[in-house]
């Protein structure tokens, strides 16, 4: 089993998980899925998180900040979205995208582990 | 001077197949220039997926004989040179299609340094070609564009049905 798949399937691992995706936001294609359901393509979710995390990395630009995102937190009714930037030199231009049942979920903990596997992943 | 004159080679040629070949294919009236069409409708199709997804320079909806039936470019670019370029591209796709047995055109993308092209199949007679900045999201178009492109075979098959 790859790097890759090893990554999601832990990612998947985690308490309340519905999806995991590695994402490439320059193009906003998916380098891998897992989880998912009938009603939640992670594709689509790839592609439409591609332009939150633009957003955020031109805004930082704008400000001068000369910082970069650790990660970015979306609170639904029901789900917490995930989007944690890979760190490591053969990451760059990658996140990695988890979502989670809130009611299932441990938030510091998955947010913990999210870390973790980010920082073991290696393309 | 090429080269194969100096060294007095010839180059391999591909022979000229014994005269067995099918009748060519009957084709259908070219789209282009069609009046019937309902160019309102194709124009708000067109502008929608412009509109749509930041990035998108513009659309070109073309005939796969290569001649242009709409557009809505607004740079430099030639919209009957790009109609002529996506019915190259359908003819490369097609042909691998033809070649692997992998069934019809459906969509091809060239990135290049500062830009993209994505050619669509339409129907089997229209393709659309848009012309996108380097940093578009092209996981997005290629989500948006197949329904597009739909929806233009709709409009498309409409007039048809009407003439």
């Amino acid at each position: 089993m790859s790097n890759l798949d090893a990554a999601l399937k832990s990612a998947m691992s985690i308490d309340g998980a519905i999806g995991a995706a590695l994402v490439d936001y320059t193009s906003g294609m998916t380098l891998g899925v897992a989880g998912g359901t009938g009603e939640i393509d992670l594709t689509v979710a790839a592609a439409g998180n591609t332009d939150v995390v633009r957003a955020k990395m031109r805004t930082i630009e704008m400000l001068d900040l000369k910082d970069e995102i650790e990660d970015i937190l979306i609170t639904l009714g029901t789900q917490y979205h995930l989007i944690r930037p890979l760190t490591s030199r053969t990451g760059k231009g990658l996140f990695l995208y988890l979502m989670v049942s809130k009611s299932r979920t441990n938030l510091a903990l998955a947010r913990h582990q999210l870390r973790s596997i980010e920082e073991t992943l290696e393309l | 001077m090429s080269g194969a004159e100096s060294t007095g080679q010839t180059l391999p040629r591909r022979a000229a197949r014994a005269a067995d070949l099918p009748p060519p294919r009957e084709l259908p009236p070219s789209l282009a220039g069609d009046p019937s069409l309902p160019y309102a409708a194709i124009g708000r199709e067109l502008a929608d997926l412009r509109t749509q997804i930041p990035g998108v320079h513009g659309c070109v909806l073309g005939g796969v004989d290569g001649l242009l039936v709409a557009h809505n470019l607004q740079n430099a670019a030639d919209p009957n040179d790009l109609a002529a370029l996506a019915a190259t591209t359908y003819g490369l796709g097609r042909q691998i299609g033809l070649r692997l047995a992998q069934g019809g055109f459906q969509q091809s993308t060239v990135r290049n340094e500062h830009g993209y092209l994505s050619v669509y199949a339409v129907s089997e007679q229209a393709l659309l070609a848009v012309i996108g900045e380097d940093s578009i999201n092209v996981a997005r178009l290629h989500l948006h564009a197949p329904g597009v492109a739909a929806r233009l075979a709709a409009l498309l098959a409409d007039a048809a049905a009407d003439a």
